[in-house]
């Protein structure tokens, strides 16, 4: 345990000398600027009969623009970069476990994607204390909002983590996890589309995975455990399999 | 500390080392010696761990590579060939990193990593960041790292490739100096290194042993043995009368010196010295000799000979 905190430690000191998560927090901070910014316009307008500011947020067409950009970014360095240099092998040649390895730069690149989001909640506090509680504040979506923020990122991560563990090569490691995730976050739009013309079952299986309702529902402060497991197990699965290209060396062929 | 048995690794179809087998010794220096692609790195990166072989088997440190490999990093000091390292760390916080990697704790941590980095003549240079580092430089730093758990073991890949003569001259001190303590295994291409360090060689080519013994033994038995260079003054058919004494294989006029001076080459038979026939015969002839010197054979021509005795193998 004490080796995964050692690398912990060394992952996330490599996160914050590299110019690359400078960029990735700029992006986040004006991504949900925009979005939060476009959120108070309609504030203005006064016509908020429904939802409220939190909703409008994580609604906006900005945020989901530039939301799958941050995956590549954070991860395509994790494993490419250490494959590439050949520090894979220094790495390995001391007592250190796949698993540690695979821990500590998953739960690097988790850490700096929760850092991400802080200045985004002094939005939602910043208008509460301006504005003296007149605009109310639904603590539950905001939860809600939040934590689907966080389901969503530990799944995107350990797919790029995959990615990453992939190639020695980070702008492929990138294009692999953005296609992957992006592919993932349209398949609940497509079936929109398509809606009438598939069966019902495979309607159904959709349903289940699509991001979108997952969003919809989570923002309205409706919290359902059923996404959770989903997120979560396949968060397990992406990093089993990182873990077994990492030990693929390991194996007797 | 090394016993390997028949360990052999594939690399998808193409066998890149063959069923080898050897022992090393504790408190040995071996030499690892081959042409390029002769299955060094391979055998190495077996032997720390790194890889489990695709047959046979390793005990290193006397634990098995495959099922307890990270018994057996704990035990070795493992240079990899090209030292990689992480250019985003200043070479202090880099030996640190590794350091508390292989196990060690907060003052231990620190006090290891300031005698590795006097050891290998880092210290000056622990403020620089990794990617600033000469090559010799990172290599050394590379060594450092080995040396930082006190391993039983040090397996080092061509650890003075790109080093100052100075340095190498150094390392070689040091090297001689952890024997008490220390196995060593290291590959090189320099062979005069091994001739001057290593207690055995071993060389291996296209993935199987070829010779396994002290270098000095080595070069005594091989085919292409001494020479003998005269400068001789005389007349007669010099070369063919040479020629016919026992034990020389082939006696070649190599320049006229002024005033009837010549330098002859005698290419001897392994293990014969003509010498003193040459000496009998130059008497009897009334020839005239002002240099006699015989050549033994290197390290070198031993490594020659090698890489050039056989073909590679088809692919399979
Ligand atoms: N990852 C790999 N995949 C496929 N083949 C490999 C791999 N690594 C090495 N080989 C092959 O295995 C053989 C032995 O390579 P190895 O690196 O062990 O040679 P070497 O003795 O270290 O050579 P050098 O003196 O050049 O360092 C070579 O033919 C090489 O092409
Ligand atoms: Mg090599």
């Amino acid at each position: 345990m004490r080796i995964f905190w050692v690398l912990l430690k060394k992952e996330l000191r490599g996160f914050f000398v590299s110019p690359v998560a400078y960029i990735v927090i700029a992006l986040v901070m004006v991504q949900t600027g925009f979005s939060f910014r476009a959120a108070l316009s309609i504030l203005e307008t006064g016509a908020h009969s429904q939802g409220s500011i939190v909703r409008w947020t994580f609604d906006s067409q900005w945020f989901w623009l530039s939301y799958f950009f941050i995956f590549p970014l954070v991860t395509m360095r994790l494993f490419s970069e250490e494959k590439k240099l050949g520090t894979l092998e220094t790495l390995f040649t001391a007592p250190v476990r796949a698993w540690q390895v695979v821990g500590a730069k998953y739960g690097a690149a988790v850490i700096f994607y929760c850092i991400l989001w802080l200045p985004s909640l002094a939005n939602f506090g910043l208008v509460e204390y301006l504005t003296g509680g007149a605009v109310e504040m639904p603590v539950g979506q905001l939860q809600g909002s939040y934590l689907i923020l966080l389901l969503m990122g530990l799944f995107n991560l350990a797919l790029g983590c995959f990615a990453s563990s992939l190639t020695s090569n980070q702008i492929v490691a990138a294009v692999i996890s953005f296609t992957g995730s992006l592919m993932h976050y349209l398949l609940g739009i497509f079936i929109i589309y398509v809606g009438k013309r598939v069966p019902e079952v495979f309607l159904d299986a959709v349903g289940y995975i699509a991001s979108v309702d997952h969003i919809r529902a989570f923002a309205s402060g409706l919290i359902d455990t059923r996404p959770i497991v989903y997120y979560l197990s396949l968060t397990l699965l992406f990093l089993g399999f990182t873990h077994q290209v990492v030990e693929f060396r390991r194996w007797k062929p | 500390m090394i016993e390997a048995q028949d360990l052999t690794k594939r690399y998808a179809g193409r066998t890149a080392v063959d069923a080898i087998s050897f022992f090393v010794k504790p408190g040995e220096i071996v030499g690892f010696l081959g042409p390029n692609g002769a299955g060094k790195t391979t055998t190495m990166r077996m032997l720390s761990g790194y890889m489990p072989p695709s047959s046979g088997s390793a005990v290193v440190a006397g634990y098995d590579v495959f099922r307890d490999s990270i018994d057996v990093r704990r035990n070795v000091g493992y240079m990899p060939e090209n030292a990689p390292l992480y250019g985003d760390l200043r070479v202090k916080e880099y030996l640190h990193f590794r350091a508390e990697l292989k196990g060690l704790r907060g003052r231990e941590a620190r006090r290891r990593t300031g005698e590795v980095m006097d050891m290998c003549g880092v210290t000056d240079m622990r403020r620089r960041l990794i990617c600033n580092l000469s090559k010799g430089y990172r290599q050394r730093v590379a060594l450092a790292d080995t040396l930082l758990h006190q391993p039983q073991l040090l397996i080092l890949d061509e650890p003075t490739n790109g080093l100052d003569p100075t340095q190498i001259r150094h390392i070689r001190e040091m090297l001689v100096g952890l024997k008490e303590r220390q196995t060593v295994m290291l590959s090189t291409h320099i062979l005069s290194e091994v001739e001057k360090i290593c207690d055995r060689v071993i060389m291996i080519h296209h993935g199987r042993i070829r010779a396994c013994d002290t270098p000095q033994n080595l070069a005594r038995q091989l085919r292409a043995a001494a020479t003998v260079s005269l400068e001789i003054k005389g007349k007669g058919p010099m070369t063919g009368l040479l020629e016919a004494l026992p034990g020389v294989r082939k006696a070649e006029q190599e320049e006229n010196l002024n005033e009837g001076w010549k330098t002859i080459m005698v290419r001897v038979e392994a293990q014969c010295d003509p010498r003193e026939a040459i000496l009998e015969l130059a008497t009897k002839e009334h020839w005239i000799i002002r240099e006699m010197h015989q050549q033994l054979p290197s390290l070198e021509d031993v490594f020659v000979e090698l890489a050039a005795s056989d073909a590679p193998p088809a692919d399979q």
